[in-house]
C-alpha cells in the first residue's frame, strides 16, 4: 500500500484492550485523511448526543497519506473528537513529530475510546501498545509531563500531553506536544482528561512506501526549493506569525480591550522585531522546511512563540504592551494546558466586567501579571476560576455581560476583528467548530491583499466558501497553513505521487466541499442549524471608535445576507440544513 | 577531506535529512534506518540537540576486527566481510553506525554529494 499504512489502532481504555483493523479505504478515497477522514469516522461511530466528556466519546489521532514523507509542511496530525466546548465536531491540527511517529509505528489513525480506571498514559512503540500508570505524572504541568515520559522511555518518543486544565476538564483545555505545539481549540484536552489519559507517547521505526521513491523524492525537493522556500513563505522563518501584528493593526482588525476597539499605537513595543531579540533557537515540525518556531528566553522564563493570536489576546486585547508579560502568559498557558485564545478571551472579558462594574473579577485592562494568576485559577478550578474554566459563554450566563462576549457556539473568538473584515464574521459563524480563524481566513482577501472590499456583505458567501474549501482539503491532506503558495495543482500532484492513485485538481475541490459537508452533517445531527450560526452582539451594536475601520459595525441584515449566500453556495436550506440526499452522498 | 558539519543555530530539528537519507539509501521513507539522526527537543525548559552522524574520524575503520570498513574520501562497509559485531558502533564517538540484520550501515556521504546537505532547508548541514 502506498502513502497509507492501511491500519487503524483502536485502544479501548474501559476494556483494557487494543486491536488493529484495516483503514476504511473507501472513506480515505473520499476524505483523504486527517480532518475529513476522522470526521467521517466519528460520524459513523459516535451516537448522536453523546456527552463529550463521557467514556462514549472518542478521541481520534489521524494522519494523512503525506505524513512521514519529506513533503514540506506535512508534519501535522489531526486530533478529532466531539467538543465539550461546543458540542460540535472538533478537529485540531497539531504539529511537532507525533504525526510522523504514529505513521512510522504503522498506523494511519489511532482511536482512543472508553475511560481508563485510573490516571494513565498510552505508550505506543511500533506494534507494542500498553496503558501505563500515570502515578507521579498526573497533576504535573504539560512540560514536566513530557520530560518525565521522555526520561523514562527515551527522547526518541513523541508525546502528546495535557496539563492540569485537561485533568480538571476545562472546556478550554488543549493538548500539547514538543512543549509548545498545541491541538489548541475546542477543549480536546478535557476529552483526554475525561478518559484519564495524561499523555500518549509514540515511537515508530517503520516506513512509508510510495510507488517510485526516487522520482517522488526528487520532485518533493524540487517543490521545496521552487515553491516553499520562496519569499511569500519565508517570513514564517524570519518572524513567524508576529508579522500579522503590523498587518492587522494597519488594517484595523487588531482587537483591543476585549474587542471594544481596534488598533494600538504601542504595537511596536511588542512586535516581532522586539520578540526576536529574545530568540535562542529555531524549531520546525516534521520535514517542515519553514520553521515557524522561535524559542525565546526572557527574564521570567522561556517559551516557543508567542504567535500572533497569543500576542494579540495577551497584548492589545488585554490593554498590555509589555512583551515579557505576553511571553509569560504564553509560557504559563501552555504549561497549564489551556488554549491561549479561549483562555485569553475569557480573561479580557473578565477585565471588562470589572471595568464596567458588572462583576469584580479583581483584574483590569493592563494588568498583565495577573493574567497568569487567572490561568492557574482556571486550570485548577480555584475560586471563580472554576466558572471561567468552562469558557466565556457559560461565565456570562452566570455573571452577566453576555453583550460583551465574543464567541460562536461557545468557542471564543480568535484575534481578527470582523468589523474591519466583514467576511470573517461569516467565517466564524459557519466554521464547523465554533469561532475559528483556520477554516476560512477572510482577512487575507479583504485586508492584507485588499482583493475584496472589507465593509460589505456582497460576494462574501462565495469568498468564504472558496477559502473554506481549500482549507478543508488542505487539512485533510494534513498540510500546514503556512505553505501559503500551495495550490490544487501541487497538492493533487503530491497526492498522486505518494498514493499512486490519480488525484486531479477537481478532486481537490470536490473533496474540500465534501469535508465541509460531513462536518456540517455531524453538527446538524447534533441539532445545530442557522440559529447557532451567530454573530456576537457587540459587532452589530457598537461601531468601532478608531483605526482604519472607524465607524464600522456589521448590520444584522448584512450578516443574514452573508449567511443566506453561504447556505446557497453549499446547497443548504434557509435554516442552514442539508437536504437528505446531500447527506447520503457523503457516506 | 570534506566532512559533515551541523550548524545548530540554523537547525529546525525537522528531520528531513533522515527521511531523505532513508529514501535514497533504503528505498522507503524510514528515518529509523537513516545513516544520520539529527533531532532537537525541549528538556527542563531548554532546547537540547542530539546529533548522530559520521564525522569521518576513521575510528571504526581502525577498529573493525573483520577489516570490513575502509575509509578513503568516505566510509565504505564491505558487507561480504561485515558480521555485524557492533565494534564500530561501540567505538564511534558520534554513535553513528546503525547495525541491523547483522550488518553495519555507515554514511558514505552519498559518495561525496550528500543528499542530506543538498536538501537541508535552512543549510544547517554543511559538507566542507
Amino acid at each position: 500500500m502506498f502513502g497509507y499504512t492501511g491500519k487503524v489502532l483502536r485502544i479501548n481504555l474501559s476494556a483494557g484492550s487494543c486491536g488493529v483493523e484495516p483503514l476504511r479505504m473507501d472513506w480515505a478515497d473520499k476524505y483523504i485523511g486527517s480532518k475529513g477522514l476522522s470526521i467521517r469516522y466519528l460520524y459513523e461511530e459516535l451516537a448522536p448526543h453523546t456527552d463529550p466528556l463521557s467514556p462514549e466519546n472518542k478521541l481520534l489521532l489521524t494522519t494523512g497519506p503525506l505524513t512521514g514523507t519529506p513533503i514540506p509542511c506535512s508534519g501535522k496530525l489531526a486530533v478529532t473528537s466531539k467538543s465539550p466546548a461546543t458540542g460540535t465536531i472538533s478537529d485540531a491540527s497539531i504539529g511537532g513529530h507525533i504525526g510522523a511517529e504514529i505513521k512510522f509505528a504503522g498506523y494511519d489513525m489511532v482511536i482512543i475510546e472508553g475511560r481508563a480506571q485510573d490516571p494513565s498514559y498510552i505508550l505506543i512503540d511500533d506494534d507494542k501498545v500498553s496503558v501505563e500508570s500515570a502515578d507521579g505524572i498526573w497533576g504535573k504541568g504539560a512540560y514536566e509531563t513530557e520530560d518525565l515520559i521522555k526520561a523514562k522511555h527515551g527522547c526518541d518518543h513523541s508525546v502528546l500531553a495535557i496539563g492540569p486544565a485537561g485533568e480538571n476538564l476545562s472546556t478550554m483545555a488543549c493538548i500539547n506536544t514538543d512543549y509548545y505545539r498545541q491541538a489548541g481549540r475546542g477543549g480536546l484536552g478535557a476529552v483526554m482528561g475525561s478518559k484519564n489519559v495524561k499523555a500518549v507517547a509514540v515511537r515508530g521505526t517503520g516506513a512509508v512506501d510510495v510507488p517510485d521513491i526516487k522520482k517522488t523524492t526528487d520532485r518533493i525537493i524540487d517543490i521545496l526549493t521552487s515553491d516553499v522556500l520562496v519569499e511569500d513563505n519565508t517570513f514564517v522563518y524570519d518572524v513567524g506569525t508576529t508579522a500579522f501584528l503590523e498587518a492587522c493593526n494597519d488594517g484595523g482588525i487588531l482587537p483591543s480591550k476585549n474587542f471594544s476597539d481596534t488598533t494600538d499605537k504601542d504595537w511596536v513595543k511588542y512586535n516581532g522585531d522586539v520578540l526576536m531579540t529574545y530568540r535562542q533557537g529555531k524549531r520546525g515540525c516534521g520535514c517542515c522546511g519553514l520553521g515557524c518556531g522561535n524559542f525565546l528566553k526572557f527574564k521570567g522564563g522561556t517559551v516557543e512563540g508567542p504567535e500572533y493570536e497569543t500576542i494579540s489576546v495577551a497584548g492589545p486585547n488585554a490593554g498590555v504592551d509589555d512583551p515579557e508579560s505576553i511571553m509569560k502568559y504564553n509560557e504559563v498557558a501552555d504549561d497549564m494546558g489551556l488554549d491561549t485564545i479561549s483562555a485569553g478571551d475569557v480573561i479580557v472579558w473578565a477585565m471588562e466586567m470589572t471595568e464596567k462594574g458588572i462583576h469584580d473579577f479583581g483584574i483590569r485592562f493592563g494588568e498583565g501579571e495577573k493574567m497568569c494568576d487567572l490561568l492557574r485559577m482556571m486550570a485548577y478550578r480555584e475560586g471563580f476560576g472554576a466558572d471561567l474554566a468552562d469558557g466565556v459563554k457559560k461565565a456570562a450566563a452566570k455573571y452577566g455581560g453576555s453583550e460583551y462576549t465574543l464567541e460562536v457556539k461557545g468557542l471564543e473568538y480568535p484575534q481578527y476583528e470582523p468589523r474591519g473584515s466583514w467576511g470573517m464574521s461569516l467565517s466564524y459563524a459557519v466554521s464547523d467548530r465554533g469561532a475559528c480563524h483556520m477554516r476560512a481566513y477572510a482577512p487575507n482577501v479583504e485586508v492584507f491583499e485588499a482583493a475584496a472590499p472589507p465593509y460589505t456583505a456582497e460576494g462574501k458567501g462565495e469568498m468564504v466558501y472558496q477559502l473554506a474549501e481549500f482549507n478543508a482539503v488542505k487539512f485533510s491532506a494534513c498540510i500546514c497553513d503556512f505553505w501559503a503558495t500551495l495550490d490544487y495543482a501541487i497538492l493533487s500532484e503530491l497526492l498522486t505521487l505518494v498514493t499512486g492513485k490519480e488525484w486531479t485538481e477537481q478532486d481537490m475541490s470536490d473533496t474540500g466541499r465534501r469535508v465541509i459537508n460531513i462536518a456540517r452533517a455531524f453538527n446538524q445531527r447534533e441539532g445545530f442549524s442557522r440559529k447557532e450560526d451567530t454573530i456576537p452582539k457587540r459587532l452589530v451594536k457598537e461601531a468601532l471608535a478608531s483605526g482604519p475601520a472607524k465607524g464600522q459595525k456589521i448590520p444584522k441584515e448584512a450578516f443574514d445576507d452573508m449567511l443566506d449566500q453561504y447556505y446557497g453556495v453549499m446547497g443548504w436550506d434557509k435554516n442552514g440544513l442539508m437536504p437528505d440526499e446531500l447527506i447520503s452522498s457523503l457516506m | 577531506m570534506k566532512r559533515l558539519k551541523l550548524e545548530k543555530e540554523k537547525c529546525l530539528g525537522c528531520k528531513l535529512c533522515a527521511v531523505v537519507c532513508s529514501a535514497y539509501k533504503e528505498g522507503a521513507y524510514r528515518p529509523s534506518a537513516a545513516r544520520l539522526d539529527i533531532q532537537s527537543h525541549y528538556e527542563n525548559g531548554g532546547l537540547v540537540y542530539d546529533d548522530r552522524f559520521c564525522i569521518l574520524c576513521g575510528i571504526c575503520a581502525k577498529n573493525c576486527p573483520e577489516g570490513a570498513i575502509v575509509q578513503e574520501e568516505y566510509i565504505t562497509v564491505d558487507h561480504s566481510k561485515c558480521v555485524g559485531c557492533g565494534t564500530c558502533l561501540e567505538k564511534c564517538p558520534k554513535n553513528a553506525p546503525k547495525i541491523r540484520d547483522k550488518k553495519s550501515y555507515i554514511c558514505d556521504t552519498c559518495e561525496g554529494t550528500p543528499n542530506c546537505v543538498r536538501t537541508c532547508p535552512q543549510n544547517a548541514l554543511v559538507f566542507a
